[in-house]
C-alpha cells in the first residue's frame, strides 16, 4: 500500500469518528415535563401547546413571558420564556421550548415555533427560531 | 371541467415521459434506428403537456377558481396579481410542477447542443427524474396506493367530510385563505423559480457523469457538463442569497442564516457542485480526478434529491417541528432517491475498475493535488452539513427521539473547513497559473501573507477579537482575497477573460470575513440592563424561587418621551407610534430617534413597523407580526424591531372586544356590580381651583360659571356651570369645558339635570352630576376618560449587525466570478465542438476524395 493512501484512511477514520461523536453530543432527546424535571442541564427540548384558555403574560418587571403548555404526555406546566411574546406565537400549533424546569415551571431561553404553512416548500420560515 | 383537464395533461405528461426514457434508452442501447426520434417525440408531447398544464394552473389561480383546493389554500381575492402568480409554486405539487417545467427547458438545451455520443444516454437519464417529479403531482389512485398529488384536485375532494360540503356538494367559498403575510415580498417570490432552475441544471452533470459510465467515455463529458454545472451553482447560490436577504429583513430572528434543513437542503448541493467543479477542471489536465468528478456529479444531484425527501416526505415533521405538508409522498420520495442512489453507485461500482486513474502519484504540491484536496475539503462541509440536517433519522443510533443538532455542532466543524479552503484557493491559483516548487511558491506568498497578517492584526484590534480560532480563520480569509486578488491583477493584464476563478476566490474570502460579523452581533442595551445580564452570567441572578437565572435580556423597554442611553453612545427616545394602515389594514409604525452622545450631526429616526396577520389568523387569535427596521452601514448594520407595545396591546384588547361583542349581540347591559365599578372608575370628586391626576390627564376645576337668564327656565331653582381644564399629561394637549348643572322643579319633586358636555380633543364626554356648595366641592363623571394609568411603551430589540454589507458583497463577487466562468467554459465548450466537427468534416472529404479517386480509377 502506498503511503499517502494509508495516510488518508486513517485521517478519514480519524475524521469520521470524530464527527459522529461530536454529533451525537450535540443532538439530545425531545422528552415531556416530568422527565424534563429529573434531568439536569439547560438545553433540554419539550415538545408540546399552548394551553389557550389559561392566562398568558409578559411581565415587564422579570421580561419573561409566561404561558402554560400541555406537554405530549398530556402533563401541563406553566412556561417562563426569556423574551416578548414570540411573533407567530398565536399561530402556532406545536411549540418546542427549550431549557430547563424548575419547581414545577420550565424556564425556557429558546422556543421554537411550527406554523400550519402556507409556502411550505421554498423557504425556511416555518421553522423560526426565536432568541 | 378544468381540472378534469388539467389533470389528464399531467397523467398524459407521465406517461409520455415513461414513454420518452424507454425510447432513450432504447436509443442509447442503439437496439432501434429510430429510437431516438419517437423519444424525441415524446420527449416534446410531455413538455407541452407540462406548460398546458401550468398554463391553466395559473389560468385558475387568477381567476380566484376557490372550488380548486390548491387556489383556495394559497390565495384570496385581495391578493395582487405578482403574488396570485407566485401562488404557482406555494404549495408541494405546483413547486413540482415548476420544477419539472425547469427541467423540460434545461432538456431542450441538452437536446440542442449536446454531441451524439452523449445525447440520448444523458436524455434517458434527464427524462427518468423527469418521470420521478411527474409521478408526485399525478393524483390518481390505484388499488392499493395513491400516486402522487394533482394540484388540480377540488377542494371538495381533498375535504369532503366537512360538514359545509355534506349539506351541499357543489359549496364552492367565496374567498381563499390567503398567502401568509411574510411571503409578500418581492425577494421571496423570485426566489422558488431560481432555485428550481438550479436543481434542474444540476441534473446535467449527474446524467453526464452517468452517461459515461454507461458509454465508457469517461473523459469528454466533463466539457459539456462544466457550463451547465456552474450555471446549476450560480442559480442555486442567488436562490440563497435571495431567501437569506428576505429571512434577513422580514423576519424577525435577525439573521440571514440559521443551520436549518431547508436552507441545507440548497447548500449542500452547492458545496458539492463546487467539489465538481474542481474535479473537472483538474479531469482536463490529469487523470487524477475522473472518479472524483464522477462522483462529486452523482452527489451533488442525490443530494438535492435526499434532501427533497427530508424535507417533503414528513420526515423531519415528525421528529423535529419542521413543517412540510405531508401530502402522502414518503414511499414516492423515498422510491426516488433510492433509485437515483442506486444508479449512481451501481454504475460507479460497476465501471470502477475500468475508471482511468493517474499513473503515478501527483506530487504534493502539484496544482492537481492541491485542488483535488480542496475539493475533497467541501465534500467533507458538505458530509457535517448532511449529517446534521439527518438528525431525525441519524440520531436515532445515539438517541430516542432526537432533537437537531445544536447550530454549534455546525459552526464548529465548517470553520475549521473554511479556513483549509481559504488558504487552499490561494495556494492553488499560485500553483496553477505557474509551475512551482516550494521554495519558489513560499518566496512568492511571503507579500500575501505579511499584507494579511497586517489587516487581520488591524482588525483583531478594533474589533476587539479575542478567541483564537476567529484570529485563524480571519487570517485566512484576509490571505484568500490578497492573495487572489494579486493573481487576479497578474491575469487581467495578461488574459482578463480568465479572471473568473480568482474573482469568484476573492468573493468567497470576502463572505467568509463577512460571517464572522455574526460572532459579533450586539444587542443595544442600557446600563441597567447591561449590568443585569453580567451578574446573570456571573450567576448571581435568582429567581423569585431562589434559582439562579441564565438568560440574558436583550432588549430594552422604552417610554414615550423618555431617553435612555444605549450601548454609551446613542440617547434613544421613541417619540410616537400611529396607525398608519400603509401596506396592510392595521399597520403601526413607530417613530424612534437615534442621537449620537459623541457626535450631535450623527442623528436619524428609525421607522420600525408592527401589524397584524389579518389574512391568516382566526378572529380571537390574531397574530402579530414585525418588519424590522434596517440602517445599513458600510462596516455594520443597525437592526432593530418593536417586540412589544401598549399599542399593540391595546389593539388587541379592542380586536378581541369587538370579536366578543360580534359573537354576543344578544346580551345587552352591564350587570349592576360592573356598572357600579364603571361608574367609580369614571367619576372624579375635585375642589374648586384645586387640580387632580386622573389616569393619563389632569383635571384642572378652574371655578363656578354663571348661567345666562336666557338659559334658564321657569322651573329652575338652581342652574350652574364648571369650568374645567382637562390635560393629556404626555402630550399636553388641552381642553376647557363648562358643564351645565341643574335642579328643577317637577311634579314629583326638585330634579337634577346633568347633559353630558363633549371634550372633543380626547373624544371623550363629561357629565356634572353633584355640587356641594359648603366644601365647594363637585362631581365630575366622565366618558372615555378612564382614572386608569395606560402609559405608553415598547420594547425595543437592537443590534448591532457587524459586516452584514460585507457577506452581500461577497456573495456578488461569487456570482459576478461564476458567471464569467460559465461564459468563458461555453465557449471553450464551443471551440472544441467546432473544431470536433471540422475534424469530422476533413475525413469525411478524405473519405469522398478517396471514393472519387477510386472511382476515377476503376473509370
Amino acid at each position: 500500500m502506498k503511503p499517502r493512501l494509508i495516510v488518508g484512511i486513517v485521517f478519514m477514520v480519524l475524521f469520521t469518528s470524530l464527527v459522529m461523536y461530536n454529533f451525537s453530543q450535540s443532538i439530545s432527546s425531545y422528552v415531556d415535563f416530568e422527565q424534563a424535571s429529573t434531568l439536569d442541564g439547560n438545553r433540554i427540548h419539550v415538545i408540546g401547546e399552548w394551553v389557550r384558555d389559561e392566562p398568558s403574560s409578559f411581565s415587564r418587571e422579570t421580561m419573561t413571558f409566561s404561558f402554560t403548555m400541555k406537554d405530549e404526555s398530556g402533563n401541563v406546566r406553566q412556561v417562563r420564556y426569556a423574551g416578548p411574546k414570540p411573533n407567530n406565537f398565536e399561530q402556532a400549533d406545536q411549540l418546542v421550548v427549550i431549557g430547563s424546569m424548575r419547581n414545577n415551571v420550565f424556564h425556557s431561553s429558546d422556543m421554537l415555533i411550527k406554523c400550519p404553512s402556507k409556502y411550505n416548500d421554498a423557504s425556511g420560515m416555518e421553522f423560526t427560531a426565536v432568541e | 371541467m378544468i381540472g378534469i383537464i388539467g389533470s389528464s395533461a399531467i397523467i398524459l405528461a407521465f406517461l409520455s415521459a415513461v414513454a420518452a426514457t424507454i425510447f432513450y434508452y432504447l436509443a442509447a442501447a442503439n437496439k432501434y434506428h429510430n429510437a431516438e426520434n419517437v423519444a424525441n417525440f415524446f420527449y416534446m408531447l410531455k413538455g407541452s403537456m407540462v406548460l398546458f398544464a401550468s398554463g391553466l394552473l395559473l389560468y385558475i389561480l387568477l381567476t380566484n377558481q376557490f372550488q380548486y383546493y390548491y387556489v383556495f389554500n394559497y390565495t384570496s381575492l385581495d391578493l395582487q396579481t405578482r403574488y396570485l402568480i407566485a401562488a404557482f409554486y406555494s404549495g408541494q405539487e405546483g413547486s413540482f410542477l415548476l420544477w419539472i417545467l425547469c427541467g423540460f427547458l434545461v432538456g431542450l438545451g441538452i437536446l440542442k447542443y449536446t454531441e451524439d455520443t452523449y445525447r440520448s444516454p444523458v436524455m434517458f437519464f434527464m427524462t427518468l427524474t423527469q418521470a420521478f417529479l411527474l409521478s408526485m403531482i399525478v393524483g390518481i389512485s390505484l388499488y392499493f396506493f395513491d400516486l402522487g398529488a394533482s394540484p388540480f384536485r377540488t377542494l371538495f375532494s381533498e375535504m369532503s367530510d366537512a360538514p359545509v360540503f355534506r349539506s351541499n356538494p357543489d359549496f364552492i367559498p367565496a374567498d381563499g385563505s390567503g398567502l401568509n403575510d411574510l411571503l409578500r415580498s418581492p425577494w421571496i417570490v423570485i426566489h422558488p423559480p431560481i432555485i428550481f432552475i438550479g436543481f434542474a441544471m444540476m441534473t446535467v452533470p449527474f446524467a453526464f457523469a452517468l452517461a459515461s459510465l454507461w458509454k465508457r467515455k469517461y473523459h469528454e463529458w466533463i466539457y459539456p457538463a462544466l457550463p451547465w454545472t456552474l450555471g446549476a451553482n450560480l442559480a442555486l447560490l442567488t436562490a440563497i442569497f435571495l431567501a437569506g436577504y428576505w429571512a434577513y429583513e422580514t423576519l424577525s430572528f435577525g439573521g440571514y442564516w440559521a443551520w436549518d434543513p431547508v436552507e441545507n437542503a440548497s447548500l449542500v448541493p452547492w458545496i458539492f457542485g463546487m467539489a465538481g467543479i474542481h474535479t473537472m477542471l483538474i479531469q482536463k489536465k490529469s487523470t487524477i480526478a475522473h472518479k472524483g468528478s464522477i462522483i462529486f456529479a452523482v452527489l451533488a444531484y442525490a443530494t438535492i434529491i435526499y434532501q427533497t425527501f427530508l424535507t417533503r416526505s414528513g420526515v423531519l415533521g415528525e421528529a423535529s417541528v419542521h413543517s412540510f405538508v405531508d401530502l402522502g409522498l414518503y414511499n414516492q420520495l423515498l422510491l426516488f432517491v433510492l433509485t437515483i442512489t442506486a444508479l449512481g453507485a451501481g454504475l460507479i461500482l460497476y465501471r470502477y475498475k475500468e475508471l482511468p486513474k493517474p499513473q503515478k502519484e501527483a506530487a504534493l504540491l502539484s496544482r492537481e493535488f492541491l485542488m483535488f484536496s480542496g475539493a475533497f475539503i467541501l465534500f467533507m462541509t458538505g458530509f457535517v452539513i448532511i449529517l446534521g440536517t439527518s438528525s431525525p433519522i441519524l440520531g436515532r443510533l445515539f438517541v430516542a427521539n432526537p432533537t437537531p443538532p445544536d447550530p454549534v455542532f455546525y459552526n464548529q466543524w465548517t470553520l475549521p473547513f473554511a479556513i483549509l479552503i481559504a488558504v487552499f484557493t490561494v495556494l492553488t491559483q499560485y500553483i496553477w497559473w505557474k509551475k512551482q516548487d516550494a521554495e519558489s511558491l513560499s518566496s512568492e506568498l511571503i507579500s500575501p501573507t505579511f499584507a494579511a497578517s497586517i489587516v487581520t492584526v488591524v482588525t483583531i484590534m478594533l474589533a476587539d477579537i479575542d478567541n483564537l480560532w476567529y484570529m485563524v480563520y480571519l487570517f485566512a480569509a484576509y490571505f484568500a482575497v490578497i492573495g487572489n486578488s494579486i493573481i487576479m491583477v497578474r491575469l487581467i493584464a495578461r488574459k482578463p477573460k480568465l479572471i473568473g476563478g480568482t474573482v469568484t476566490h476573492i468573493g468567497l474570502g470576502v463572505l467568509f470575513l463577512g460571517f464572522l460579523g455574526a460572532a459579533y452581533d450586539r444587542p443595544l442595551l442600557d446600563q441597567e440592563t447591561r449590568n443585569y445580564n453580567r451578574a446573570v452570567l456571573a450567576g448571581q441572578v435568582m429567581d423569585s424561587d431562589g434559582f439562579p437565572v441564565h438568560q440574558t435580556i436583550e432588549f430594552i423597554e422604552l417610554e414615550r418621551g423618555k431617553p435612555k442611553l444605549l450601548d454609551n453612545r446613542y440617547m434613544v427616545t421613541y417619540l410616537d407610534a400611529e396607525i398608519t394602515n400603509h401596506n396592510r389594514p392595521g399597520e403601526q409604525r413607530y417613530k424612534i430617534h437615534f442621537e449620537n452622545i459623541n457626535n450631535p450631526d450623527d442623528q436619524f429616526y428609525l421607522y420600525p413597523i408592527v401589524y397584524p396577520m389579518l389574512a391568516n389568523s382566526a378572529p380571537g387569535a390574531i397574530e402579530w407580526t414585525v418588519e424590522p427596521e434596517i440602517r445599513t452601514g458600510l462596516t455594520r448594520d443597525l437592526y432593530m424591531y418593536v417586540a412589544g407595545s401598549a399599542l399593540v396591546d391595546q389593539e388587541i384588547e379592542r380586536m378581541n372586544r369587538e370579536t366578543a361583542q360580534q359573537g354576543m349581540q344578544t346580551i345587552t347591559g352591564m350587570g349592576a356590580d360592573q356598572a357600579l365599578a364603571a361608574e367609580e372608575q369614571n367619576t372624579v370628586e375635585i375642589r374648586r381651583g384645586s387640580e387632580i391626576t386622573f389616569g393619563d390627564y389632569t383635571v384642572h376645576f378652574v371655578n363656578f360659571q354663571n348661567v345666562a337668564e336666557t338659559e334658564i327656565e321657569d322651573e329652575t331653582i338652581l342652574a350652574v356651570r364648571a369650568s374645567i381644564q382637562i390635560t393629556h399629561n404626555d402630550t399636553e394637549v388641552s381642553e376647557v369645558v363648562n358643564p351645565l348643572f341643574v335642579i328643577f322643579d317637577s311634579d314629583e319633586g326638585p330634579m337634577a339635570y346633568s347633559p353630558p358636555s363633549s371634550i372633543s380633543e380626547f373624544e371623550a364626554s363629561v357629565r356634572f352630576t353633584e355640587v356641594n356648595p359648603n366644601s365647594e366641592t363637585i362631581t365630575l363623571e366622565f366618558d372615555g376618560i378612564t382614572g386608569e394609568v395606560t402609559r405608553d411603551w415598547i420594547l425595543l430589540a437592537a443590534e448591532h449587525k457587524p459586516f452584514i454589507s460585507v457577506v452581500w458583497l461577497g456573495t456578488f463577487l461569487l456570482m459576478f466570478g461564476f458567471s464569467i466562468s460559465i461564459f468563458r467554459r461555453w465557449q471553450d465548450q464551443k471551440k472544441r465542438e467546432a473544431k470536433a466537427k471540422a475534424e469530422k468534416r476533413k475525413i469525411e472529404e478524405v473519405h469522398l476524395e478517396e471514393e472519387k479517386e477510386l472511382e476515377d480509377i476503376i473509370a
